[in-house]
């Protein structure tokens, strides 16, 4: 029995070694992540595996009878019948699984990488002209605290009547018609969206919509509407001020060249 | 002997303090700060309330129902008993902290504190109306004498919801298809409560919560109170009134709503498609739901729909495709209908759905804009209208390459139909044609096995939705389920008899070997 045993127990060592060893060993080069060994090459290792200690323990004829002894025993010997029984209906059972896995239709549906903030193009054009993104800053931005705020607010006024119903009114994406869309409205609280990006930025994302994504922006289905035609150029930079001071964020800053 | 009396009385003083420590009013527990709520709601709320609270903030003007008016002071949604007019502070702290579902008011106990939710209700109440100036909070409605719900129950809930009357308004089938024209604040539309689609419940979906709206009515809308101590004139008892929130309750119909990730139409592969929009073929095809959002992303923009929620099934043969629509819309809307004209808002034009697809089915993730497609990737259309009281029921089908850029198509040469009736506040409409067509450059090509986009446009002709006013989903899938091989069975039976026989063999062959 322990020779029969020993065969299985390295098998399955190596394969928890595969497992989870390797993984883990990348956990600790790379904190934060858990790189997997891919199932395609698993299996062939698995199979290398296999094949090796089979081969090992069955090397000489002790071995092979070791191995293959209670086998031979539970398929011959009459008192073991049950137990033959209960084996060979769950090798059945266990090829019948595996080939259903390989012949059941699957439909999942398509996935839909959203990608996060595409790379902005180096000019667009908006509200009848060409403006170059990288200069380009918010004019209603000013020292003068008194004037921001009163900016903001006016940028709040054209938040209210026409992003609200999407956005929401705690800037969280969550307005009363958001969960029609597909993807979701953008979470302005959350430190993955304004809190990274330069007003800029935001102002091309505005300005130009869903159908102004460039080509790597997938899916290609954001219902944001082409705001330069409902909107003027200063109730943009406006609304853009007012979501930076509303949600407490810092604008992203490029450093000047000189 | 006197200081014994003394200490005794001390002594049960105590007890009673410490008792009142238990059974203190709520009211007491929580003073907001006024002067505190004032800076929140200059955050957070005068947007839409305005900064005096007379509801003119910039977003006022976009929603129906409007923003609550708290110089007015007048409450909808309130638990003190009918006769009493003032609002209860815990009334507007609910209000705040869990919003009102089916309005623009969102629940806002996630980013606001309790205190601060508590400050908030001090400055409402007391700082932007001088109404309820020096008035004690009121008591709550009674809800002592409620009836769990049971069969007889409800039975009895909706005897009462007849001999009340409160079909008139809500429907026989509780969906709020009124056969009157409503108003709130004798100038807002308001619309009677569907009962089926208990997430939309303003003031939460409980007993309590529907037997305060039925016992001291909604105040400034046509939902009166129905408090009376004698029955007579239309009124409930305080019985019946619990009886009736046992009927509404049961009225509700979960599977209706949007699942939280289900965006397929799944199509049932038949043998023959059902007849007509009410086969009872369709009862067993299981339906997808979609939020309706209006179409706010071009001009003219569109802010206050009616409609919520399409409900869709599709079948298929090896030449057809069918499709059911259900929406609960609450007006049957036919151009020229005088009862229609009365209930309706904005004048009055026909109800109409549209189901889009794109002409060519894309290969890749890339689709046609959701709007009408665009210049390089068409959609087709298959449109239907409620019609006049001259020819109801229009259908066309049509190819569109953007916004105004649209063509009909030849709806003979590709079979198509549709067949539609209105019961009870809900339209069904079915729409049929052939999977494939000759006019492949402006018809979609429909293909067994394939994930193909789909979306669906609705226009509510009570509710002023013509043209680009009307509501919307953004593409959905479509997938028309082919019929599961036999191999599915088959194959795998095949290896587990193939198994067993060959163990069995293989151990004959082992005994013979050893013998």
């Amino acid at each position: 029995m322990k020779a029969f045993l020993k065969p299985l127990l390295v098998i399955l060592v190596c394969y928890l070694l595969l497992k989870i060893g390797v993984p883990l060993v990348g956990s600790i080069l790379h904190p934060g992540t858990w790189p997997v060994i891919p199932t395609g090459v698993m299996k062939m290792y698995v199979f290398f595996i296999v094949t090796g200690v089979l081969l090992m323990s069955t090397f000489s004829d002790e071995g092979y009878d070791a191995l293959v002894g209670p086998i031979v025993d539970l398929y011959t010997n009459p008192a073991k019948a049950m137990l033959k029984l209960v084996t060979v209906v769950l090798v059945g059972a266990l090829g019948a699984y595996i080939t259903y896995q390989y012949v059941k239709p699957t439909f999942d549906a398509p996935v839909e990488l959203r990608s996060i903030h595409p790379a902005p193009p180096s000019s667009i054009k908006a509200f009848g002209k060409r403006f170059s993104l990288q200069k380009l800053k918010n004019p209603f931005r000013v020292e003068d605290k008194e004037q921001l705020a009163k900016s903001a607010e006016e940028g709040g006024i054209v938040y209210y009547k026409n992003c609200y119903f999407c956005h929401g009114d705690k800037m969280l994406g969550k307005g009363p018609f958001w969960e029609g869309f597909n993807p979701v409205p953008a979470n302005f609280v959350n430190i993955g969206t304004i809190a990274q990006l330069t007003e800029s930025f935001v102002f091309w994302r505005i300005a130009t919509g869903g159908p102004g994504l460039p080509s790597e922006g997938t899916p290609w289905i954001s219902a944001m509407p082409v705001w330069h035609e409902l909107i003027t150029e200063e109730e943009t930079w406006k609304v853009i001020l007012f979501l930076y001071e509303y949600t407490g964020h810092n604008p992203r800053v490029t450093k000047e060249h000189h | 002997m006197n200081k014994m009396r003394l200490l005794k009385d001390l002594r049960k003083v105590t007890v009673l303090l410490v008792l009142s420590l238990f059974i203190a009013p709520p009211a007491f527990a929580d003073p907001g700060n006024a002067d505190n709520g004032h800076a929140i709601y200059l955050k957070k709320c005068w947007w839409c309330h305005g900064k005096e609270g007379e509801a003119d903030g910039p977003g006022s003007k976009f929603m129906i129902p409007p923003p609550r008016n708290f110089a007015e002071g007048i409450y909808k949604y309130k638990t003190s008993p009918p006769a009493n007019e003032i609002v209860r502070d815990e009334d507007i702290f609910n209000m705040i902290s869990d919003g009102m579902p089916g309005t623009s008011m969102p629940p806002w106990k996630d980013v606001l504190k309790k205190q601060e939710r508590w400050d908030l209700v001090a400055f409402i109440k007391n700082k932007l109306t001088d109404m309820f100036e020096d008035e004690p909070n009121p008591p709550s409605i009674d809800y002592s004498k409620k009836i769990v719900s049971s069969p007889e129950s409800i039975e009895k809930g909706m005897k009462a919801f007849d001999a009340a009357k409160c079909w008139e308004c809500h429907g026989r089938a509780g969906k709020g298809d009124t056969m009157k024209k409503l108003k709130e604040d004798t100038k807002h539309r308001v619309w009677p409560r569907n009962f089926t689609k208990p997430w939309t419940f303003r003031g939460g979906y409980t007993a309590e919560s529907i037997f305060s709206r039925v016992t001291a009515g909604i105040p400034n809308t046509p939902m009166i109170s129905f408090a009376a101590p004698e029955t007579g004139n239309g009124k409930l008892s305080e019985e019946d009134r619990w009886h009736v929130t046992n009927y509404v309750m049961s009225l509700a119909d979960p599977d209706r709503q949007t699942k939280e990730g289900q965006i397929v139409v799944k199509g049932a592969p038949l043998a023959s498609l059902p007849a007509d929009e009410n086969a009872e073929e369709w009862n067993a095809i299981a339906g997808t739901a979609f939020f309706l959002v209006p179409q706010m992303i071009k001009k003219d923009r569109f802010f206050i729909p009616s409609n919520d929620l399409i409900s869709v099934k599709a079948a298929f043969t090896d030449k057809d495709i069918a499709f059911l629509i259900e929406i609960d819309d609450r007006t049957k809307s036919i151009a020229g209908d005088a009862i229609a004209a009365a209930i309706a808002w904005d004048g009055l034009t026909p109800d109409a759905l549209a189901i889009q697809t794109p002409v060519v089915i894309p290969t890749t993730s890339k689709k046609p804009y959701f709007g009408h497609g665009d210049g390089s990737n068409a959609v087709s259309m298959l449109y239907w209208n409620s019609g006049s009281v001259e020819k109801q029921n229009v259908s066309k089908m049509l190819k569109t390459t953007g916004t105004g850029a649209r063509e009909e198509s030849d709806s003979a040469a590709a079979g198509f139909t549709t067949s539609a009736s209105y019961k009870d506040g809900t339209w069904k409409v079915m729409m049929k044609r052939s999977l494939t067509t000759p006019n492949t450059e402006s018809d979609t090509q429909f293909e067994v096995g394939k994930y193909i986009p789909i979306a669906f446009a609705n226009w509510d002709g009570s509710n002023g939705e013509v043209g680009p006013k009307h509501t919307l989903t953004t593409w959905r899938w479509l997938l028309l389920k082919p019929e599961t091989g036999s191999q599915v069975v088959t194959f795998p039976l095949g290896v587990f008899l193939v198994l067993v026989v060959g163990q069995f063999m293989f151990g004959a062959f082992l005994r013979k070997n050893r013998e």
